[in-house]
C-alpha cells in the first residue's frame, strides 16, 4: 500500500510532459482533416469544404509520390545502417587502444561535427565538392575529370549519408564505448588465463557483451526510418536531385510553404504518419523480442 | 450519463459559438463605422491628406538582414521612408512581419495559410487570386477611385485595361496593381566589353557567334591571371529560373532566356500558333532545338559548369569571373555595380543580342504588372495604403538612397511609365547633347525621377558622353547615382537603340485548374529541362516531357488559356 503512493509521485512528474506532448503533438493531429478538404484559410478547418478521398486520388495519380517514399526509406535505412556499423567498429578499435590521451583526443575530434549545424555543414560540404574544390582537384591530379557532385542525381544519395555518418559516428561512438565499459572485465582476464587472443576476446566476449545495445539501437532507428533528415537534405539539394535526394519532409514543406498546396502536403504528411505508426510498432515488438525491452 | 454530457458539452459549444460570432460581428460594425464618420462623403477625399488622428497601419515588409545603407540610429521601422509617411500623412507604420528577401515569398503563403494577415501588403498575382477566393481581401473599388492619385490612375490607364482587369473579381477591384517598365522583361546580353577587346572580338551578333566568344572567354584566359578559372555564359543558380515564364515575367537574370527566343522559343510563354490556336511554349519543337543547343554548349563548357548548384550567380559577375550573362535593364544596381567595387576595369555593355536566323532581335515581353498591394478584410483604413503609396510617387526624387535603399519604404509598389527607361534615356541624351535643359522636363510627374537624373548625371558621366565604357564614368562620385544613370544609358540603350519584335504571353494568370495542377506541371518541365541541358537526361527526354506534359492536365490547361485569351 506504501508503495502505490509512492508511485503515485512519479505519475506526477510525467504531467508535464503529458501536457507537452499533448500541446504540441496531440492537438496539432486534427489538421489531418485539410487532407480531406478543399482547404480555406478563412473558413479554416471547421468550414472548409470536405472532399472526401480527392486529394489522395491526386496523390497517387503523381509520379512524385512513389519516388519520394522510395527516397525516404532508401537514405534512412542507409543511414541508420550506416550509423550502426561504423561507429561500432570504431568503438572497438578505440576500445584496443591503451593510451587514455590519445583515446581521449581522438573522441573528442570525431564528436566536434555533431555540434555543427546542417547550414553550416551544408555550406562546407557544397564547397568542397564544387566544381573547383579540394576533392576535384584531388580527382584531376588523378587525371581523373571533374565531376560535380551535388548535381548528379545518382550519387546525391550516397553524398547525404555519406555526410550524415562523418558528422554523426563520432557522437554514436560513445555510446558504444559506454557499453564496452560495462562488460565484467573479469571475463577478459579469464579468457587470457584460457590463453584467448584478441581476436578471440573480441569475438567471444566484447561483441556479445554488446548486442542488446546494438539492437536496440537499431530497432529505436527503424521507428525513425521517414525522418531522414530534413536540415540536411533541405541544405545541400537543388532541382537537379529532386528525382533521387526529395524526402517526405522537404516535398511536404515545398509543397504546401511554398506552393500552398496544403490539402496536397497534408495528404502525404498524413500517409507518412501511418508509415510511421506502422513502423514504431514493429519496431517496438522486435525490441521486445530480441532485447526484453519494453515500456509498457 | 455520458450521453447528457456530450450533450451539454455540445450546448456549450454552440453557445461559445454564437457569443463570440455575436460580439465579432458588434466590434466589427461599431470600427466600420467610426472611420466613415470622419471621412463622410461631404468631405472630398484627398489622396494626399494627414489624418487628423494618427492612424496605424501594421504592415508586411521585406527587411534584407544584409543591408547596412541605412545612417547610424536609423531602424527599418525609423528611417526617412517612414517619417515622410508620418509627417505627410499622420500614419505610424508597424510591422505585422519582416522577412528577409529570399523568405517573403514564404512568409506571405504562411500568413495567407493561417488567416493571420497584416493590415497590408505586397504580394503576387497568384496570391491575389487565393485571397480572393478565401475572402480575405477587402474591397478597394471605392479606395482606388477617391484615393488613388492622378499620376497613379494616369500610369495605371496607360496599360488599357490590362492592369486594372488582372485585379479585378467579379466586378469588384480587389487589389491595386503596380505599372513596372517594359524593359524590366526584356533580358539583354550583359557582356566584359573589356574581356572582348583583350581578345580582339566583336558583340557575338548569333547565337554560332556567342559560342566562339565564350569558347575564347574560357579558353584564352581573358582576365589574364594565367588560371583557366573564367566562364562564358552565366547560368542561373540554385533559386534561379532557366527562363521567364507567364507568371513571373520580369527581371530574370542569370536566365537564358536570349538562347531560347534567339531560336524564336518562348518556353513558359502561352503563345498562338499559325491557326491562331493557343499552345505553351514549352512543349514546341522550337524549344527542342534551343534545349539541344544549350545542351551542346553546356557539355563543351560554355555555360557555367555549376549552374543550378551554385547558390548565388551573383557572385561570379562580381568576382570577375564571368564573361556573359542575360538579365534586365537595372544591372547597375546589382551586380554590376559590385563588379566595379572590385575592379574598375570590368566593363560590363548591354546588347539586344543575340539575333535569331532572320537577322532579328525577338525578345519575349513581360507583364506590365506583376505585384499588388491588398489590404486585409476588415482593416478599418483600406484607404492609407493608398495614401501611402501616393506619398512614395510624390516624395521619390526627394529620397536619399545612401541613407537606406528604397526598398524599406512601406508598402513600395512601383508605378513606372511602360516606356520609363528608353524615354529618360532619350532625355538624358538630349540633355548631355547641350539640347535640352533638366528644367525642360520639370512638372511631368509620369515621370518623377526624371529632372533629378539629368540634374546630376554629369556628377557620375564623364565626357565623352556618347562613349558608355566605363572609364568614362565615375562610381566613386556617387554609387547611387552611378547606379540609375549606368542602368538607364547602358542597360536601357538596346532598348532605346534597337527595332525590335517582343512576343507577349496570351494571358499572365492562373486560370482554375491551374492552381491544382500547375505546380507539379512547372515542376516537371523545370527539372527535365535543366537535366537536358546539363545532359544527365538524353535530349529525347523532350518528347516524353510533352506527352506527360499533355496527359497530366496539360491539355486542359491549354483550352481553358484559350478559352481566356479569346475573351
Amino acid at each position: 500500500m506504501v508503495n502505490k503512493g509512492f508511485a503515485k509521485h512519479y505519475y506526477l512528474m510525467m504531467l508535464p510532459g503529458l501536457i507537452w506532448l499533448f500541446m504540441f503533438s496531440v492537438l496539432p493531429m486534427f489538421g489531418i482533416v485539410i487532407a480531406f478538404q478543399d482547404y480555406n484559410p478563412v473558413q479554416g478547418m471547421l468550414g472548409s469544404k470536405f472532399v472526401g478521398l480527392d486529394t489522395f486520388e491526386y496523390m497517387f495519380s503523381l509520379n512524385d509520390t512513389a519516388s519520394i517514399f522510395f527516397n525516404t526509406i532508401f537514405i534512412a535505412v542507409m543511414k541508420i545502417v550506416g550509423n550502426l556499423i561504423i561507429p561500432l567498429i570504431f568503438a572497438l578499435m578505440l576500445n584496443e587502444l591503451r593510451h587514455m590521451f590519445i583515446k581521449r583526443s581522438i573522441q573528442t575530434i570525431v564528436y566536434l561535427p555533431h555540434f555543427l549545424s546542417w547550414v553550416i555543414l551544408g555550406g562546407i560540404l557544397l564547397d568542397i565538392f564544387s566544381y573547383q574544390g579540394p576533392v576535384n582537384q584531388l580527382l584531376s591530379a588523378f587525371g581523373f575529370d571533374p565531376v560535380l557532385f551535388f548535381g548528379r542525381a545518382d550519387l546525391f544519395p550516397f553524398l547525404v549519408v555519406g555526410s550524415d555518418i562523418w558528422k554523426e559516428f563520432g557522437f554514436n561512438t560513445i555510446i558504444y564505448l559506454a557499453a564496452l565499459t560495462g562488460i565484467n572485465t573479469a571475463l577478459y582476464e579469464a579468457a587470457a588465463i584460457d590463453g584467448a587472443s584478441r581476436q578471440r576476446m573480441l569475438w567471444h566476449i566484447t561483441l556479445p557483451g554488446i548486442r542488446t545495445t546494438v539492437i536496440l539501437l537499431a530497432v529505436l532507428g527503424l521507428g525513425n526510418v521517414l525522418n531522414a533528415g530534413f536540415d540536411q537534405i533541405f541544405n545541400l539539394y537543388n532541382p537537379l536531385v529532386y528525382s533521387t535526394g526529395d524526402i517526405i519532409d522537404t516535398w511536404v514543406y515545398r509543397a504546401g510553404l511554398l506552393n500552398m498546396q496544403y490539402e496536397l502536403a497534408t495528404a502525404v504528411g498524413l500517409l507518412k504518419s501511418v508509415a510511421g505508426f506502422i513502423l514504431i510498432s514493429l519496431s517496438y515488438f522486435l525490441a521486445y523480442r530480441f532485447t526484453n525491452y519494453r515500456i509498457f | 450519463m455520458k450521453t447528457t454530457f456530450k450533450g451539454a458539452a455540445l450546448a456549450g459549444m454552440c453557445l461559445l459559438f454564437i457569443v463570440s460570432g455575436c460580439s465579432g460581428g458588434t466590434n466589427e460594425s461599431a470600427s466600420n463605422e467610426s472611420p466613415s464618420d470622419k471621412t463622410s462623403p461631404s468631405e472630398p477625399a484627398d489622396p494626399f491628406g494627414a489624418y487628423e488622428e494618427p492612424i496605424t497601419i501594421r504592415i508586411g515588409q521585406v527587411v534584407d538582414p544584409t543591408d547596412t545603407s541605412l545612417p547610424e540610429g536609423d531602424t527599418p521601422l525609423d528611417n526617412q521612408y517612414t517619417r515622410s509617411v508620418k509627417e505627410n500623412l499622420n500614419i505610424d507604420v508597424e510591422h505585422y512581419f519582416t522577412a528577409a528577401p529570399a523568405n517573403y515569398d514564404q512568409k506571405v503563403s504562411l500568413a495567407i495559410a493561417s488567416n493571420d494577415l497584416p493590415d497590408a501588403m505586397v504580394v503576387g498575382a497568384v496570391e491575389v487570386r487565393q485571397m480572393y477566393e478565401s475572402g480575405q481581401l477587402e474591397d478597394l473599388t471605392e479606395v482606388y477611385e477617391n484615393y488613388a492619385s492622378p499620376t497613379i490612375k494616369q500610369i495605371i490607364d496607360g496599360t488599357g485595361e490590362i492592369a486594372l482587369g488582372s485585379a479585378t473579381f467579379d466586378g469588384k477591384l480587389m487589389a491595386i496593381p503596380n505599372i513596372q517598365v517594359q524593359a524590366d522583361g526584356v533580358h539583354t546580353l550583359w557582356i566584359r566589353q573589356d574581356w572582348l577587346d583583350k581578345l580582339g572580338l566583336e558583340p557575338p551578333q548569333t547565337v554560332a557567334a556567342l559560342e566562339e566568344v565564350a569558347r575564347a572567354f574560357v579558353e584564352d584566359d581573358p582576365d589574364g591571371n594565367g588560371q583557366a578559372d573564367t566562364i562564358g555564359l552565366s547560368g542561373p543558380d540554385t533559386n534561379g529560373h532557366l527562363y521567364a515564364t507567364f507568371l513571373r515575367s520580369t527581371n530574370n537574370s542569370f536566365g537564358l532566356d536570349g538562347i531560347f527566343s534567339a531560336y524564336e522559343a518562348y518556353p513558359g510563354y502561352w503563345l498562338e500558333d499559325d491557326n491562331g490556336d493557343t499552345v505553351y511554349g514549352s512543349i514546341l519543337p522550337e524549344t527542342k532545338e534551343a534545349l539541344a543547343k544549350l545542351r551542346d554548349m553546356y557539355a563543351n563548357g560554355l555555360i557555367d559548369k555549376e549552374m543550378a548548384v551554385r547558390s548565388d550567380a551573383s557572385e561570379l559577375v562580381a568576382g570577375g569571373k564571368s564573361g556573359m550573362f542575360f538579365g534586365p535593364w537595372w544591372m547597375g544596381y546589382g551586380a554590376v555595380a559590385d563588379a566595379i567595387k572590385d575592379n574598375p576595369d570590368a566593363n560590363w555593355q548591354a546588347y539586344a543580342l543575340p539575333l535569331n536566323e532572320n537577322g532579328e532581335y525577338t525578345p519575349h515581353l513581360g507583364t506590365p504588372t506583376g505585384t499588388y498591394l491588398v489590404v486585409r478584410k476588415g482593416y478599418e483604413h483600406p484607404e492609407a495604403a493608398m495614401k501611402i503609396v501616393n506619398n512614395y510617387l510624390k516624395e521619390e526624387p526627394t529620397f536619399d538612397e545612401s541613407k537606406g535603399g528604397l526598398g524599406m519604404y512601406p508598402l513600395r509598389i512601383i508605378y513606372s511609365p511602360l516606356d520609363t527607361i528608353e524615354y529618360s534615356l532619350k532625355a538624358i541624351r538630349e540633355v548631355l547633347a547641350g539640347n535640352k535643359t533638366p528644367e525642360d522636363y520639370a512638372g511631368d510627374e509620369k515621370y518623377p525621377l526624371l529632372v533629378s537624373d539629368l540634374e546630376t548625371v554629369k556628377i557620375v558621366k564623364k565626357e565623352p558622353y556618347d562613349d558608355m565604357d566605363i572609364e568614362h564614368w565615375d562610381p566613386e562620385a556617387d554609387m547611387g547615382i552611378w547606379s540609375r544613370i549606368y542602368s538607364i544609358m547602358v542597360g536601357g540603350a538596346p532598348l532605346a537603340d534597337t527595332e525590335y519584335t517582343g512576343v507577349y504571353s496570351q494571358i499572365y494568370s492562373q486560370t482554375s485548374l491551374m492552381q491544382q495542377r500547375w505546380v507539379n506541371l512547372q515542376k516537371m518541365e523545370d527539372e527535365t529541362f535543366l537535366k537536358i541541358i546539363m545532359g544527365t537526361e538524353p535530349l529525347d527526354t523532350f518528347d516524353t516531357f510533352v506527352e506527360d506534359w499533355k496527359s497530366q492536365g496539360g491539355t486542359q490547361i491549354t483550352e481553358e488559356v484559350a478559352e481566356l485569351a479569346t475573351q
